[in-house]
């Protein structure tokens, strides 16, 4: 049985459901991220399994043991705010061995415990600091600290990263992983920032008004987007319009592309709508329109971003970006020039609405 | 501009003016007591009257108790409120304002009716209980004040992440309320502490009404007996209230270092 397992779960507040019917199964020790949109039900799931709101409906099991009727104190979980929420009246040591001291530990234990702690976060040095004597960083990593001493069997990480610098985030995020990785502890991470979310989960549920639109690996998530929201909320994806070719030859008509899909289209009929996905950094320009996986269009707009040129065409009246890498002898499109955009048939995704 | 800043002046000294002469007026007359020179006798005959004593260590202690029973009441009301009813902010406010609005007169004589010897609860029918009485109308004169300053200390900090922080880390409600909300609302406590002090000692109405031996009534008894003494008392009970207001000074700026210097 899977260790952390939350089953039918749905709650509202007053007449607006914010979590309908979701199912989940978490492995013990996997790191799990939550994604989405504010409003879209993930923070509410996470103060679910912490014991803060009681679930309309469903059952949330950790370890075999249902979880209804515990308290938050009870549940033996782990949990790092956004805000940081340490206790600005305790130092670092202080605040680090307060569930220790709530649990009724021994002083000598507790000591043991927090140096412990503190050498995992990298933090043995700040000990005596008070929250407002340290940075944003420093604080969170002694949230982290605070939230595992007393070994809970879950951590929560309500988007623990949010409130920091761009740099402190990527060394944090990383020191969390390993950290939790070390650990081997069960954890739910909650974002609404899609990087972080793809570079450091085992799984990840992307949550759209109040459902799982899609459970699956970062890979899975980014390569393999199941649904419509799912497809351009992660990364950046041309959704286009397109119209079913012919259904027995598996093909779809683009302007006046035909092109063959990997993925079978199913009952659709010639001349069905359907929407195709398509990353900007799949393709690459070709000289010629040879061959079946090309797209061939007019140029609207090239934009230099860095590493990156992204560029512009229309098809068929869909307007698709393609990512080439930047060079210094690099010569950009120009609008109004002939494209022709080569791509692997695997790279054209069939999305659901 | 020089105009703008001669009026600014001048303003400000009318007003020292008119604050400050009558004070000075009052120190300088409770000094000549003795014929033909100036003197603390004035001073040295109030701090010498045992009814001095008594008044005033009967009014400390009320203060006291007032104090550690109001705030008792004021800060958990203020969390909860915060935390759980946030929607009920408006009533409590309306409330904790009615003291400023009500006369002391009229609240005292409520009392007298409610609680007078012959009704179900006799406060009044013993010394104790009267005490009691006078230390619960204390609180609901000071209500306004205690409980602005507590929120205000609880505004400054994200009660209910707190709260939470401390609850999923295993603490129940006692724990977190003394050990992590309330360190961090003491300098509103104090702040409403020293405030409701102040109000205690030089209060009249409740205490006269009651008939207990507090230092108001005492200086009102003075005041229409002696000459030089209620000078010096003025002056004492002057002194005493800028030792509050310079406390709360005191402790709200050396709250306001700690996050200032995180800045």
């Amino acid at each position: 049985m899977s260790f952390l397992v939350l089953d039918s779960l749905k709650k509202s507040f007053g007449q607006t459901q914010v979590v309908k019917d979701f199912h989940m199964a978490i492995e013990k020790g996997e790191f799990i991220s939550f994604l989405g949109p504010s409003g879209c039900g993930k923070t509410t799931i996470l103060r679910m399994i912490a014991g803060f709101e009681t679930p309309s409906d469903g059952t949330i099991t950790i370890n075999g043991r249902n979880q209804s009727g515990l308290k938050t104190s009870q549940r033996n979980i782990g949990m790092v705010f956004q805000a940081y929420a340490l206790f600005p009246n305790m130092n670092v040591f202080d605040n680090v061995a307060f569930g220790l001291k709530v649990a009724g530990m021994p002083k000598a234990q507790i000591e043991g415990r927090v140096k412990e702690m503190l050498k995992l976060i990298h933090l043995e040095h700040l000990a005596d600091r008070y929250p407002y004597q340290m940075s944003g960083g420093q604080q969170q990593r002694v949230a982290l600290a605070r939230a595992l001493a007393p070994k809970p069997q879950v951590l929560l990480l309500d988007e623990p990263l949010s409130a920091l610098d761009a740099k402190i985030r990527v060394s944090l995020r990383e020191e969390i992983r390993q950290i939790q990785r070390q650990l081997g502890i069960t954890t739910v991470f909650v974002t609404h920032d899609q990087e972080e979310a793809l570079s450091i989960s085992d799984r990840i549920v992307v949550m759209n008004a109040g459902r799982a639109d899609q459970i699956g690996t970062p890979s899975d998530i980014y390569n393999r987007p199941s649904t419509r929201f799912v497809a351009s909320f992660v990364g950046t994806l041309n959704i286009i319009d397109a119209l079913v070719a012919d259904p027995a030859a598996n093909t779809i008509r683009i302007g006046d592309n035909v092109i063959p899909l990997r993925e079978p289209i199913g009952a659709l009929k010639a001349g069905d709508k359907v929407s195709i996905a398509l990353r900007p950094e799949a393709g690459s320009l070709s000289e010629s329109a040879k061959g079946d996986t090309a797209l061939t269009g007019k140029v609207v707009s090239s934009h230099f971003l860095g590493s990156v040129v992204r560029t512009k065409f229309e098809v068929g009246g869909n307007q698709i970006s393609f990512d080439m890498f930047n060079a210094p002898d690099k010569v950009l499109p120009q609008p109004g020039e002939t494209v022709t955009l080569r791509f692997a048939a695997s790279d054209l995704l069939l999305i659901k609405d | 501009m020089k105009m703008t800043k001669f009026f600014a002046w001048l303003a400000i000294a009318i007003g020292l003016i008119y604050f400050f002469v009558p004070l000075l007026g009052t120190f300088e007359f409770s000094l000549r007591m003795r014929r033909g020179e100036y003197s603390f006798d004035a001073y040295d005959s109030v701090f010498s009257d045992v009814q001095f004593q008594q008044t005033f260590g009967f009014s400390i202690l009320m203060a006291l108790f007032t104090i550690a029973f109001g705030m008792l009441l004021v800060v958990p009301t203020a969390y909860w409120v915060r935390l759980r009813l946030p929607q009920m902010r408006p009533v409590v406010e309306f409330v904790t304002l009615m003291p400023l609005v009500i006369p002391a007169i009229v609240i005292v004589f409520g009392y007298l009716r409610l609680y007078n010897s012959s009704s179900y609860i006799p406060f009044t029918g013993s010394t104790f209980g009267t005490n009691v009485l006078l230390v619960m109308s204390y609180i609901t004169l000071s209500l306004p004040y205690m409980y602005r300053s507590v929120d205000t200390a609880m505004r400054t900090i994200d009660v209910r992440t707190l709260t939470e922080a401390a609850e999923i880390l295993g603490a129940k409600w006692p724990t977190i309320l003394f050990k992590c909300i309330f360190p961090n609302v003491m300098s509103g406590v104090l702040s409403g502490a020293f405030i409701t002090f102040a109000i205690v000692m030089g209060e009249f109405t409740m205490a006269a009404l009651l008939n207990r031996p507090a230092f108001g009534p005492y200086l009102q008894l003075v005041g229409a007996n002696k000459a030089y003494e209620p000078s010096a008392l003025a002056v004492i009970a002057f002194a005493m209230t800028w030792l509050s207001m310079g406390l709360i000074q005191l402790v709200s700026r050396l709250s306001k270092m700690a996050p200032a210097r995180s800045a």
